[in-house]
């Protein structure tokens, strides 16, 4: 005999996953439920208790998970949880003990499941397994649908670049034959209304593409004879992509290149093309379009528009709901264009573009740029690295490049890339050295390890290369990682460091706060993400940039499982959607880059993106809980 | 007045042999024993809603319980039973408990709903915050639709948070004064089964407040109650 009353059931209606479970599933688990009652201070669940032996979710109340002593080892470093909340899903699903001691913060009554109930509810139950198994992934997923919501832009017909390149490309693409003269090639574009031709093999395999722009180039101005067989006149450099690529990577294969066309081969065979304009229906902006404007683009106005054009583009992904890492990747990618073609003017405009210094000199990235994970109001952080030539000093060619240097620091300024408070910059005397010269720096941090020297390897050993001769950054990046993973006391002074910056979980509240109720999404959020992953990749010998890379990479050699990376990465990449959006609205609102900041208010967050927030500190404090492990801090 | 005496002491009311056999086997129950330590026993936390707050005049119109077990209250073993009313109460006390007209008619014919209430409850103790009221009329429901005198240990929160915590105990006196004090949310106060969980998480405080103060077994918690009715009495 058992009576629920329909007030119990709005309760677990109004969280998740129970929102989203069958009211039959969901009046199961209530009858088997009881209600616990924990006064202040009292410990509900511990590691001494043995395998944990019942699901809780909060009715009401706070519960404080600490990490215990003898478990300090494990991963579950340390969580708040408030009503609605359960506890602990690990422990439950891994058939073991907690690892931290759960205790009431206030007085609070759980709602508690006997441990085989829950297991026969994870087999009943899809939502339900999916949430405990898939926690943060799942929040993600209701966060994605709010925030395009959210944005009055995305409508539902306009398609999304995520989708796979074979569900853009429409019919079979036209094709001749190499040997196809180019009078008839020219007849048959005509014909189909066509902008482009492609000659394949007799295996179906492209040799070449023959595009209108190139009709002009190519035939009507050099008068070429039109009876030639037309693989003459075609491009042979063809860039391929697979049907499973997604439509973003055409995108960025176009940006990059300058192309109009992107083939989609399967096994070697041309099974059909992908046009910008097939892209364009995708995307409002034009992202070709961006690029080729950032190519061409002469003078500061023209710099500056494109600067604006990718901020317009960044607004519009978000609005479509493009996932954090495309989209960094689409701001990086663009960031990078616009540095290289304002290096390159000044590079030009100097004479060193013309000099044979040329080819001895590379402009780098380092900091948050160095990683590819600019959002809209980062600061420049940039350096150069040459070799010295024949018959001059290290000391000559600073001398030539600081001036130089100065101008594209100052260009870059007014494209919206702030100066560098630290002068982290290539105009900075320090930050242009040679190689042998960036080594001994190096070398020296590393052997040191003092305070500065810690706080100039987190921003320089993300350097990577963005214009100029890549071959520099590779080798000192591969006498870096070297030199970092055999000096074991430098990579424990540096956890020891990155140890300092806890996440702002608070005791009593959900988040610390300071006194202006703000949380610094970059230095709590961003920073214990990219400070373990730098130190994971130092020690591993991996000599990827991006935080997410760097992660993925190390948790081979370091034997951390996949899932657990994976939750650590969708952490890192919710605190990076927020703050872009963060900025984004900042910029709507009219704020100037440099107004704009990395502060947010936690109360003013979507409650279920606070939840998130929430689970997104507690993986930062996982993954520092790994790095203790790893340093034995 | 008449009509209740009829009832009380006039004829006996006519059970069926079904009825009678499940009272006769509620009633050969053992009694429970009210000196077992409180954390093995199970505990009834009972409300009812009623016609009004006429102890002499008012009819029964539900039953809310839920099972209190070594400190936790058990969702799975509860019960809510709305009695079949001859008369549907008036406007202003439907609005009260939401129990509409149609509901109090269709409800369990008074007789089986008892029994069921029997049945569920077994011969383990009740609590209820204002035991007077509650007491009061399901034993005048008993003697009237069962025939016989429902006679049950008690014990009442009413008097026994008052007890355990002193400070308090001028200030609160109405269920809703403790509740919020102690931060309980009731979504749905007035319905006999949202109450009767309330005050089973009243309960609860109260049995760790108790067993700070050693007292173990339900005889304690009725010398708690008996001394704070005797302190009520002086003050």
């Amino acid at each position: 005999m058992s009576a629920i009353h329909s007030s119990q059931l709005s309760f677990f209606a109004a969280h998740a996953p129970f929102d989203k479970m069958e009211p039959a599933h969901l009046l199961w688990m209530l009858e088997r439920m009881k209600l616990g009652y924990y006064p202040l201070g009292e410990v509900i669940v511990s590691p001494e208790q043995g395998v944990a032996g019942r699901f809780l979710v909060i009715k009401q109340g706070l519960v404080q998970g600490e990490q215990s002593v003898a478990h300090a080892s494990e991963t579950d470093a340390w969580l708040e949880l408030a009503e609605g909340e359960c506890f602990p899903l690990g422990a439950l699903l891994a058939h073991r003990p907690v690892a931290s001691i759960y205790r009431s913060v206030v007085d609070t009554f759980c709602y508690e499941l006997p441990l085989s109930d829950f297991h026969t509810l994870l087999g009943m139950s899809a939502p339900f397994r999916d949430f405990c198994t898939r926690r943060i992934a799942n929040l993600l997923e209701h966060s994605k649908q709010v925030i395009q919501a959210q944005y009055t832009q995305s409508s539902s017909e306009q398609q999304s670049l995520n989708s796979p390149l074979s569900a853009v490309i429409r019919g079979a693409p036209v094709t001749c034959s190499p040997q196809t003269t180019v009078r008839e090639v020219l007849a048959r574009m005509c014909d189909a209304h066509i902008g482009s031709m492609i000659a394949v093999d007799s295996d179906g395999r492209p040799v070449g593409i023959l595009t209108l722009p190139d009709v002009l180039e190519r035939i009507a101005l050099p008068q070429i004879d039109l009876e030639l067989p037309v693989i003459g006149i075609m491009t042979l450099q063809l860039t391929f992509l697979p049907p499973h690529a997604l439509a973003y990577e055409a995108a960025l294969t176009m940006a990059r290149q300058g192309f109009r066309h992107v083939l989609v081969v399967e096994n070697e065979k041309l099974v059909g093309i992908v046009s910008e304009k097939d892209l364009f229906a995708l995307q409002r902006v034009g992202l070709r379009q961006i690029g080729s404007g950032i190519r061409h683009a002469k003078k500061l106005e023209e710099l500056q528009q494109s600067a604006r054009d990718i901020r317009r583009m960044a607004h519009n992904m978000m609005a479509q709901g493009v996932a954090a890492e495309q989209l960094t990747q689409f701001i990086s990618t663009f960031n990078d264009l616009l540095t290289s073609r304002v290096v390159e003017l000044e590079y030009d405009a100097s004479g060193i573009g013309a000099s044979p210094l040329a080819a001895r000199l590379c402009w780098m990235a380092l900091g948050s740029e160095g990683r590819f994970e600019q959002t809209l109001n980062t600061d420049q952080d940039n350096a150069i690295i040459f070799t010295v030539p024949e018959g001059m000093t290290a000391d000559g060619v600073r001398e030539l490049m600081l001036p130089v240097a100065r101008r594209i620091n100052e260009t870059l300024a007014l494209c919206g890339f702030p100066l560098c408070r630290g002068n982290v910059m290539a105009s900075n005397r320090e930050w242009c050295l040679s190689l042998d010269e960036w080594r001994r720096k190096f070398s020296d941090w590393i052997t040191n390890g003092t305070p500065l020297a810690l706080l100039h390897a987190s921003i320089f050993f993300d350097f990577r290369s963005v214009y100029g001769a890549h071959a520099l950054t590779d080798e000192l990046r591969l006498w870096l990682s070297r030199a970092a993973s055999d000096n074991t006391r430098f990579l424990h002074q540096m956890a020891e460091n990155a140890m300092s910056n806890r996440p702002p979980l608070g005791v009593v509240r959900d988040f610390v706060v300071g006194r202006e109720h703000t949380l610094d999404l970059k230095l709590n959020g961003i920073t214990p993400f990219v400070d373990a992953a730098r130190i994971f990749s130092l020690a591993a010998g991996v000599t990827q940039t991006s935080t997410l890379q760097r992660l993925r990479a190390s948790a081979a050699r370091l034997k951390i499982h996949p899932s657990e990376v994976e939750a650590w990465i969708d952490a890192f990449l919710f605190i990076q959607v927020l703050r872009m959006r963060h900025h984004d609205e900042g910029q709507e609102r009219g704020l100037s880059d440099d107004e704009l900041d990395n502060r947010i208010d936690p109360e003013a967050l979507h409650e279920l993106d606070r939840r998130i927030l929430k689970e997104a500190f507690r993986q930062a404090r996982k993954l520092q809980a790994r790095l203790a492990l790893e340093y034995h801090l | 007045m008449r009509n209740w005496f009829s009832r009380w002491f006039g004829n006996r009311p006519q059970l069926a042999h079904e009825q009678q056999r499940r009272l006769a086997d509620w009633q050969a129950l053992p009694r429970a024993s009210l000196n077992l330590p409180l954390s093995g026993v199970r505990c009834v936390v009972v409300d009812v809603e009623t016609s009004g707050l006429n102890l002499w005049e008012d009819r029964l119109i539900s039953i809310g319980a839920v099972a209190v077990v070594n400190g936790k209250i058990d969702l799975g073993d509860s019960f809510y039973v709305v009695l079949q009313q001859a008369t549907v109460s008036d406007k202003e006390n439907i609005l009260l408990h939401g129990i509409g007209g149609s509901a109090q008619t269709e409800g369990v014919p008074a007789p089986d709903a008892l029994l069921a209430f029997l049945d569920y409850l077994r011969k383990d103790p009740l609590i209820a915050f204002h035991v007077t009221f509650d007491r009061t009329m399901i034993v005048r429901a008993m003697g009237a639709y069962l025939g016989f005198s429902f006679k049950h240990p008690w014990s009442d929160m009413a008097y026994v948070m008052p007890a355990l915590n002193p400070a308090l105990a001028s200030r609160y006196h109405s269920l809703d004064d403790w509740i919020n004090h102690f931060d309980i949310r009731n979504d749905a106060r007035h319905n006999a089964l949202a109450d009767a969980l309330v005050t089973a998480q009243l309960f609860q405080v109260g049995l760790v407040q108790a067993d700070k103060k050693s007292i173990a077994d339900f005889a304690g918690l009725r010398d708690l109650e008996k001394a704070q009715r005797w302190v009520n009495s002086v003050s």
